[in-house]
């Protein structure tokens, strides 16, 4: 799901984000994306995607992240996404298997630079 | 150049004991049509129904912001009261608006919280309306509270734009998307929650919707297949709740149909109110 390909493609589409570059000044945090067995960690400082670590060990500190099956995040991806899976507040509402784990209060913190970092990660699909 | 048909005054009024400043805007003329903003929101998001002719034309379109949305005022001694918007106070202050304008038997549309109190609405005074237009109606919704919305660490206004513009559907033009993200970050603070304390928390009508008797009342529902704070199963079960109601799932759209999609959204809308009008046998 998230291989090394992948993330140089996301960081590339990330950096490129014009909105990004206005709203992410204090976006400054490393998050983790999860499935079954695979987990990333995207490493952001003021809005900009600087690190990606495709295989994470305890010594890589990360606040918050989203897991989920790779069937959910395939439903994620899809163009369109069917209703309920076109959004991760949809998803957090609406699809248990959809989970923010970690800190949720840095999460929300970030809310406005992490939902468009999310917004064009889903334009982004994995190989 | 041009001006738009809208035209804004304020209502001073008395509910519950307490004055209230309260701004309406109106346009048209005809069969008056009561408009009910959205949980943090107020009656701008009404713009473009007040300004469509085809509406305009026969109906006076009228939208006011509820207190402390908008450009309504709090109550006198607003900072010693934690908002909480209840069925009653909610009840009590659009029958006090209802009234004060002199509105006979009008119509009153409104979308979430307003598409849920439209439904109490018609349980109480159906003898005294045309019918009600629920928009993203559910009689019961919990779930949506969450004590972030108001929280010293985070900023409510950019939280509750954010998760709004979420409730949009992917298919909606992103300038009026992102109009009602910008509406949203202009709440005061706890406002959104506690209009969210209402819609998710106090708002029950399972057991009485039941009453609103359709001969007497019209009933149309329309909900967004992208809604998933009222989703269309929860609008479904509302219609099946009340014999003789209209139910229009609309493709392509989310939550906030009268602004985040207007020009699909008319084509949803004008059937309804023209059923409205519609006084045959009555």
């Amino acid at each position: 799901m998230f291989s090394l390909e992948w993330l140089t493609r996301l960081q590339t589409t990330l950096n490129d984000d014009p909105e990004l570059g206005v709203i992410g000044d204090w976006f400054t945090v490393a998050m983790s994306l999860s499935s079954d067995h695979e987990r990333c960690v995207l490493r952001f400082e003021r809005g900009r995607l600087v690190q990606t670590i495709s295989t994470p060990r305890l010594d890589t500190p990360c606040a918050f992240g989203f897991r989920a099956s790779a069937d959910i995040w395939r439903r994620f991806f899809a163009d369109p996404p069917e209703p309920l899976y076109h959004d991760i507040f949809a998803m957090l509402m609406r699809v248990p298997g959809f989970v923010l784990e970690g800190d949720t209060l840095v999460a929300m913190q970030h809310a406005r630079a992490l939902h468009r970092a999310m917004r064009v990660l889903r334009t982004v699909s994995p190989s | 150049m041009s001006i738009e048909p809208i035209v804004g005054r304020y209502l001073n009024l008395e509910v519950g004991g307490d004055k209230h400043r309260i701004y309406f805007e109106e346009a048209g003329s005809g069969l008056p049509l009561l408009c009910l903003h959205t949980a943090g929101a107020d009656s701008r998001q009404y713009r473009h129904v007040m300004s469509d002719p085809a509406i305009t034309s026969r109906y006076r379109v009228i939208a006011f912001d509820m207190p402390y949305h908008g450009r309504s005022n709090p109550p006198e001694g607003w900072w010693l009261t934690k908002y909480r918007l209840t069925t009653a106070d909610y009840l009590a202050m659009i029958r006090a608006v209802w009234q004060a304008l002199s509105l006979e038997r009008p119509v009153v549309m409104g979308c979430s919280m307003g598409g849920a109190i439209v439904l109490a609405v018609a349980v109480e005074y159906q003898r005294e309306l045309r019918g009600i237009v629920g928009l993203e109606s559910s009689a019961f919704a919990p779930g949506r509270y969450n004590e972030f919305l108001h929280h010293p660490a985070i900023h409510g206004g950019e939280l509750g734009a954010t998760y709004t513009y979420a409730l949009c559907a992917p298919q909606s033009p992103e300038s009026s998307t992102r109009e009602n993200w910008w509406l949203y970050s202009q709440a005061g603070p706890g406002v959104y929650a506690g209009d969210v304390y209402f819609y998710s928390l106090d708002w029950d009508g399972r057991k009485t919707i039941g009453q609103i008797d359709t001969r007497q009342c019209k009933v149309s529902l329309l909900t967004g297949e992208y809604d998933y704070s009222c989703t269309p199963e929860m609008t479904r079960q509302v219609a099946a709740s009340i014999p003789g109601s209209r139910l229009v799932i609309m493709p392509g759209m989310g939550h906030f149909p009268m602004i985040e999609n207007y020009r699909d959204f008319r084509a949803f809308l004008l059937p309804e109110l023209e059923y409205m009008l519609d006084d045959h046998g009555r």
